[in-house]
């Protein structure tokens, strides 16, 4: 009967680092009516329509005011090269609280990198020299590395086949939305959905 | 061997009918279940009708999937029913051969949301697409085939609307 609870107890510590992990990539009210999880790839260039067209909307309507939970989620697709290691320079940008300047630069110089493959450049554009060094190590750590492992892992059970995918959550249903989108049609499904 | 050859197209008919029923009838229970919305947001993402006109399709496509699939299932108005789903398969995979060719990363939007167009849902449209162009060509053929049915000894003409009638049972 013992065992259990011991299993339980010494899985407590991961949970709790995953949830820290989880909160330095997410923006909002945790309790907002709304989550929206975003499955995004910092080389595809849909993703980077999304993050540079919609998500100020999103943000400024619905994540600014608390009626939603935006948490980013690493799903780098395996044909785009340096995928992968822009989403480990994310993570551990997170963990220095710089999540959203170096995805906003990431998306910004995507052209550029994605062709040259000077990734951390365009990381290193919107940090410190002191930043800089920790984010280099902090994006080799393990745990860094495993948590664009378990981002990616969550997206497959999620059945995630495509980027930008958004995973809009209120009370527990889940509804996908997939690729490119319509602001004004999301706004009135994010709206209908609130006033349920 | 006629008679053979008669009741291979016939059960032919009746399982293509069968599945093409089923699968309109499941694709608008799919689309029903979840908020209209969605469904407006994979067919705008096609990026081929204006706004007002994707609510109008939002809203009616999946009843009128609906009673096409009940139609098939049930065998009613046979021709017209295998005509409008040949009509709307052959729309349905045009467009996403389209947003294919074209690298549009959205939603498919046939079985309800979280479905990206990809090889597989080509080749899985494209065949429902010739399983209903095949119920079509079969539905305006007698079973046994456009051969002239053999004619009476005496000449007597079998009435035309015998063969055209299309309403043999499936």
């Amino acid at each position: 009967m013992r065992l259990p609870v011991y299993l339980l107890l010494s899985l407590l510590p991961c949970l709790v680092s995953a949830a820290e992990v989880d909160r330095a990539k997410a923006f909002g009210n945790p309790s907002a009516p709304l989550t929206i999880e975003l499955f995004s790839d910092f080389q595809c260039p849909s993703c980077r329509a999304l993050h540079m067209q919609q998500l100020p909307s999103i943000m400024r309507d619905y994540v600014t005011p608390g009626k939603a939970y935006l948490i980013y989620k690493e799903f780098p697709l395996p044909m785009h090269q340096h995928a992968r290691e822009a989403a480990a320079y994310a993570c551990a940008s997170a963990r220095i609280g710089k999540y959203e300047q170096v995805a906003d630069a990431l998306f910004q110089s995507q052209p550029v990198w994605e062709e040259k493959g000077n990734v951390f450049q365009a990381v290193a554009s919107v940090l410190s020299p002191a930043d800089q060094k920790k984010v280099q190590t902090l994006a080799k750590d393990p745990s860094v590395l495993s948590e664009v492992e378990r981002d990616m892992q969550e997206g497959q059970l999620e059945r995630v086949n495509q980027t930008p995918t958004m995973l809009i959550i209120r009370n527990g249903k889940k509804y996908p939305i997939g690729g490119m989108l319509n602001y004004d049609l999301l706004k009135r499904f994010l709206d209908e959905l609130i006033s349920k | 061997m006629n008679s053979f050859r008669s009741k291979v197209v016939s059960a032919l008919l009746l399982l293509v009918r069968l599945a093409l029923g089923a699968v309109f009838v499941y694709a608008a229970w799919v689309k029903l279940r979840e908020p209209w919305l969605l469904f407006a947001m994979s067919i705008d993402a096609y990026q081929v009708l204006p706004q007002w006109a994707v609510l109008t399709v939002a809203r009616t496509l999946p009843w009128l999937e609906l009673a096409l699939g009940i139609l098939l299932f049930a065998g009613r108005w046979r021709r017209l029913s295998s005509v409008a789903a040949s009509a709307l398969l052959m729309l349905f995979f045009s467009l996403m051969v389209r947003a294919y060719i074209r690298g549009q990363t959205i939603d498919c939007g046939c079985f309800g949301p979280g479905e990206a167009i990809s090889p597989l849902t080509l080749l899985r449209d494209g065949s429902l697409l010739a399983g209903a162009l095949l119920l079509t060509i079969l539905s305006f053929r007698r079973p046994g085939g456009l051969r002239t049915p053999p004619q009476p000894a005496g000449g007597a003409l079998v009435p035309a609307n015998a063969v055209e009638r299309g309403d043999h049972s499936a």
